[in-house]
């Protein structure tokens, strides 16, 4: 059967060959690429300090400074969450800890978490640096804007740090921002806090546009010969499709945060209805507080995806160059990323069930966000079926995509408990929720990351990271994280709702107190593990095993550059020339159980390769 | 751009199936710079979009009445209250300036540095005369009418958030376009898309086809402004 | 081995403390068991999901574990497994879907027997406000909320005459008879939640949403926020008591309806000369107004 589709294939690709090769050459070679279509990009070679490192073009470098500064927004984010379960777990040990600031820390945990570590991370971090070199590329199209894009992200990153220190402190209206609270008094930090916050916001929007705007131009319109779309790996294709969804999505944020700006400085009535304050009215007439929640998850359900698709994909390679087996289902993990990044679009209210909007939507959303289950459980089953007669090197990049394959599947079947809108019903805003999420696009895309850095730390720095020291880091970081967030559903049936800064002694929430104090300490114990994570990372970067050339023993393009780690301008004389896709691991009749993806197929005559 | 053979590439749908296939580009002889501009205009267009479609439906949901723009918008011509005139005027303009436009995108392709460099100039006081325009409309609601963004003595107070916010908006996005259209030009008239001069801030070197993608703004400017036309002053 | 024993105890853990759990839900008291089966179906589905693949992974890990010089199997696609995966959670994606809309069918449609009642939320707390002998509650707007009129009632609407103000964090409710909750807020965004009653939905200013459900055990309840409104939220209880028909018509007799909360705020207005302003946006108007006529 697929012996037949196999032949059919090839058949049509020798047609092809003959038309493309109308120009008369390489109508027997079974070596043929196009010729290039493009001249050589023309580059801006830094020569000072400056220019090299700091206002720097080269999208590697770019790359590096988006991640080091998201990781730092990051570490900001893991204190909070900190002081956060101690409140929660020990809530008489540190009488500082109010209110306000116990909802200060929520609001900037979330919002920093999501938008200033995972989203600049996967797109402007891992984007940057893997982009032009997976798709065989000497640097993103436009280099100047992609400088930009991080120094405006970097703006944005210290306007939101600024509204620590400002009078009335950072906002504290809770991540998802909904007026009227938000620009109320009685929300801590409706002053400036939640100023900065949006002006941040809008930043950010600016800043990633540039940004994404290259991401998308450079997969488009600059792969090298031979790269295909369907020859690229699916990291790149889920950076892609996330990339596409965050320049139609965040245009949604981008106007929410416009007119919340408008409506707390100039007092207009975008969201505002009429509100009654200590008796008297206050100036807004006749605004929709719901239309902000259409605004605000037209952007943030996309950005779930934002975050879930390129994890998506870094993880499917990783799983394929460490089990040393081609991807499962190359063009349905294709597809299913194009189709949930599609999807995506039309699931939005699924977060305002119990919003008040007509409940009739109920229905639509609840269909469409189950149809949504199928492509992405689909994706799942290719991953295991990646490993299934694989050859799996349990190393600590494989860990993590093991521990990604456990919360992802736990945390998207919980996402069908709150996506079918009648059980979502006792559910929403209770701790099921925050469990649901943190399994879900909290712990499973860091598990992607921590794998990425694993993998790819010999790439950037030449030197291999500590193996035991990973372990370590990956046994308490899983192993943790899944005993915070596991028992924590059950917080949420017994019906605790979230955003609640004391449980308070209501009679079937005193039994909960045990369980607080143990994800408290779980949480402390996780916390504290990624410092070994650090400590590996400073140290492996001077004593580390120098890694050589493709220590991995991987097919794509970024492992293959003439030198590691790669310099500006990436491939030295000559752009590579690709001809198959990035999963030829054990190919039978191949010498190697890999054939890199420059490898011609007369070089390889005896393999028989399935798909190219 | 070299493109090689990329006539010979079949057309039709079969041809964009196979662009899509294959290697190196999707969107086969397209500069970067205009696909980017595409890509950014779609962008773009969801913004405007989410600022419309919010419009539309606090418009349907609000209780006090709204008002009626033919009276809000009327301008005084010899004493008798003319509906709409300003706004025909700018209209008017502006289509007229996408005209200018096309016709020095025309000649920037025929390498016409002259022609080209007037078209690009005219172009950009078409737009600055819609910008003077647009301030004058706004100070005429503002001083004479008393509309604010928080109240106006026409109804619904939201009609002047809305008005302010997206004309005003899409007045940034027209500013923010005659800038670069007298940058433009002078880049022209100086020759640099002729001698290819590198730029001074991206140091890449200069193309007509930057005009081009200039025009492609531009164009969605005023097609974007059709539609505020559409929604606030005919509705 | 090691890793495989690891994964596999997370997955035996999670079984276990799924059965043997002390942190369930509380018991019901309402109709909505509807909602209790649904969610226990999904467990049954989706956790069986969540066991099989992770078994599957396991014995992966186990069995595939790298050997030099072996070969994994070259084998990109496989068309008919992957069809048949894709029915197979088709069937178990419709199998979940099917019974949640006809739930929540039922949650959205008020039993026309339903007693109206409406919640009103503001920073931070609760009150109510119930029909009087017609039934009906008059209507309202939040506009004109002021001390003399504390719920912002059309004094015209004679359906509002008889209707009875709870100014009070207590609500009392009939056993076994449905009630239709209306919500109104009178500031920002809260959640009239009881978690015994599985139901919840959103007070929104500037509109009245509803929902239903019929209280089927007598008790006391606690009313939790489930919308986040700011710094008290958390604190933002209030409490539901189910009870039979003499003990709730007792109550409900002690409480005051509109025409005798004005009439005694009338003979208290003589003393106290206060006078509420409403509306300060109507005098900014006023004064663009002026501005205009001075000209
Ligand atoms: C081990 C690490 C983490 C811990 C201990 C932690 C802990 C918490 C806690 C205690 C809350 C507040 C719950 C409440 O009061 O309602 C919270 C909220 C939240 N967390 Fe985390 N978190 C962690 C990592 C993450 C990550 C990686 C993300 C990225 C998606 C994330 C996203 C959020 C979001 C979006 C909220 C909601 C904020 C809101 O309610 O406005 N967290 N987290
Ligand atoms: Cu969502
Ligand atoms: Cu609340």
């Amino acid at each position: 059967m697929s012996d037949e589709l196999n032949i059919n294939k090839k058949r049509k690709n020798q047609i092809k060959t003959k038309s493309s090769a109308a120009s008369g050459r390489g109508e027997t070679d079974i070596d043929y690429v196009r010729p290039a279509e493009l001249p050589e990009q023309d580059l801006y070679h830094g020569h000072s300090f400056i220019t090299k490192w700091i206002f720097c073009q080269d999208a590697k470098v770019i790359g590096v400074q988006y991640t080091l500064t998201a990781v730092f927004t990051g570490v900001v984010g893991l204190i909070l969450s900190w002081m956060m379960r101690m409140q929660l777990g020990f809530p008489d040990l540190f009488p500082f800890l109010t209110a306000e600031t116990y909802y200060q820390m929520v609001t900037m945990h979330g919002m920093i978490m999501v938008v200033y570590l995972l989203t600049a991370l996967f797109l402007g971090g891992f984007g940057n640096y893997l982009i032009p070199l997976m798709v065989g590329a000497r640097d993103m199209v436009f280099p100047y804007v992609n400088m930009i894009s991080f120094w405006m992200f970097f703006v944005a990153v210290v306007v939101l740090m600024a509204s620590f220190f400002v009078p009335g402190g950072p906002t504290g209206s809770g991540w998802t921002l909904y007026p009227p609270q938000a620009i109320l008094e009685g929300t801590p930090g409706s002053g400036y806090g939640i100023l900065l916050m949006l002006i941040s916001l809008s930043l950010f929007v600016i800043g990633f546009t540039m940004g994404g705007l290259n991401y998308v131009i450079t997969i488009l319109q600059a792969r090298t010969r031979g790269m295909s779309l369907m020859r690229m790996p699916l990291t790149i294709w889920g950076i892609f499709t996330a990339t596409v969804l965050a320049l139609l999505a965040f245009p949604a944020l981008l106007v929410s945060s416009i007119m919340m700006t408008l409506d707390k400085v100039l007092e207009t009535s975008f969201f505002m209805p009429t509100i009654i304050k200590a008796g008297e009215a206050l100036s807004y007439d006749g605004g929709s507080p719901i239309l902000f929640q259409h605004l605000f998850w037209f952007f943030g359900h996309p950005e779930v995806y934002i975050v879930a698709l390129p994890a998506f994909g870094i993880v499917s390679d990783l799983i394929s160059v460490h089990s040393r087996k081609n991807i499962f289902g190359y063009r349905m993990m294709v597809w299913a990323i194009v189709g949930i990044g599609a999807l995506s679009f039309f699931v939005w209210a699924h977060h305002m069930y119990v919003s008040g909007m007509s409940p009739w939507f109920g229905f639509f959303f609840a269909t469409t966000t189950l149809i949504i289950a199928v492509p992405t459980a689909l994706k799942v089953y290719n991953w295991i079926l990646t490993l299934w007669r694989g050859n799996i090197r349990i190393n600590t990049v494989m860990l993590f995509c093991l521990g990604f394959i456990v919360t992802f599947v736990n945390g998207g079947i919980t996402g069908i408990f709150l996506g079918n809108v009648a059980v979502d019903v006792p559910l929403s805003d209770t701790y099921f929720v925050i469990a649901h999420f943190h399994m879900v696009m909290g712990i499973a895309p860091l598990m992607v990351i921590f794998g990425a850095i694993y993998h790819w730390f010999p790439l950037v720095t030449g030197r291999l990271m500590d193996e035991k020291l990973g372990k370590w880091h990956f046994w308490v970081t899983f192993l943790g994280a899944y005993s915070i967030y596991f028992p924590m559903h059950y917080l949420g049936f017994i019906g605790v709702p979230r955003r609640y800064f004391e449980m308070y002694d209501s009679p079937y929430m005193t039994s909960a107190v045990g369980m607080n104090e143990f994800i408290s300490v779980a949480a402390f114990i996780v916390g504290a593990a990624q410092f070994i994570f650090f400590y590996n990372l400073v140290k492996s970067l001077r004593l580390g095993k120098p890694a050589g050339k493709n220590p991995w023993k991987a097919n794509s393009l970024e492992w293959l550059t003439p030198d590691v780690p790669p310099t500006h301008g990436n491939w030295g004389e000559k752009l590579p020339v690709v001809h198959r896709w990035a999963y030829d691991y054990g190919v039978p009749g191949a010498k190697e159980d890999y054939i890199p993806q420059t490898t011609a197929p007369s070089e390889v005559k005896d393999a028989e390769v399935e798909k190219t | 751009m070299s493109d090689l053979n990329l006539d010979k590439l079949p057309g039709g749908f079969k041809g964009m199936s196979e662009d899509i296939g294959s290697d190196q580009t999707t969107f086969k002889g397209v500069n970067w710079g205009k696909a980017m501009m595409w890509i950014f205009l779609l962008s773009d267009t969801f913004v405007f979009s989410c600022f419309l479609v919010a419009y539309m439906k606090v418009r349907a949901s609000v209780v006090e009445p709204w008002p009626y723009p033919s009276e809000v918008f009327a301008l005084e011509m010899m004493g008798v209250p003319v509906p709409l005139l300003l706004i025909a005027i700018m209209t008017f303009v502006l289509i007229t300036s996408s005209g200018t436009m096309a016709l020095a995108v025309k000649y920037g392709y025929e390498k016409n540095r002259k022609m080209c460099g007037w078209f690009v100039l005219l172009t950009a006081i078409g737009g600055l005369t819609f910008v003077g325009m647009q301030a004058f409309e706004w100070s005429k609601l503002i001083f004479h009418d008393g509309v604010r963004p928080w109240a106006n003595p026409f109804g619904a107070e939201q009609f002047g958030a809305f008005f302010f916010m997206i004309t005003g908006f899409h007045g940034t996005h027209v500013s923010i376009g005659v800038i670069f259209l007298f940058i433009f030009a002078r880049k022209v008239f100086r020759g640099d898309f002729d001698t290819g001069r590198r730029g001074y801030f991206t140091t890449m070197k200069s193309d007509y086809v930057a005009i081009e993608i200039l025009g492609l703004y531009w164009h969605f400017v005023d097609l974007v402004w059709v539609f505020i036309f559409a929604f606030f002053y005919l509705w | 081995m090691f890793t495989g024993l690891l994964f596999l105890a997370v997955i035996i853990g999670s079984i276990v403390f799924h059965i043997w759990t002390p942190w369930w839900w509380t018991d019901i008291a309402s109709n909505w068991s509807a909602m209790d089966d649904t969610i226990i179906l999904s467990f049954w589905i989706g956790g069986g999901v969540f066991i099989l693949v992770c078994l599957f992974m396991v014995y992966c890990i186990f069995r595939y574990q790298y050997k030099e010089g072996r070969r994994s199997e070259y084998k990109p696609e496989d068309k008919k497994l992957e069809k048949g995966l894709t029915w197979l959670t088709t069937i178990g994606v419709v199998a979940l879907l099917a019974p949640g809309l006809v739930v929540w069918n039922n949650y959205i449609r008020v039993p026309d027997n339903a007693i109206q009642v409406e919640v009103m939320a503001w920073q931070w707390g609760w009150k109510y406000r119930l029909p009087g002998q017609d039934g009906k509650l008059g209507a309202s707007n939040n506009r004109i909320i002021s001390d003399d009129n504390p719920y912002g009632l059309n004094i015209d609407d004679p359906n509002g005459k008889d209707d009875v103000f709870v100014e009070s964090n207590e609500l009392h409710l009939l056993k076994d008879r449905p009630v239709k909750i209306l919500l109104r807020s009178i500031d920002v965004l809260h959640n009239f939640y009881v978690p015994q009653f599985r139901s919840k939905m959103d007070a929104v200013p500037g509109t009245i949403t509803y929902y239903w459900f019929e209280p089927n055990k007598n008790g006391e309840y606690e009313v939790l926020c489930a919308e986040y409104c700011g710094v008290a939220h958390y604190a933002m209880r209030g409490k539901v008591v189910v009870e039979d028909e003499e003990s709730y018509n007792k109550w409900l007799l002690e409480q005051e309806t509109f025409s005798s909360f004005t009439a005694k705020n009338r003979n208290n207005k003589l003393n106290k000369k206060k006078f509420v302003k409403i509306n300060n946006l109507s005098s900014n108007k006023n004064s663009i107004l002026k501005e205009q006529d001075v000209r």
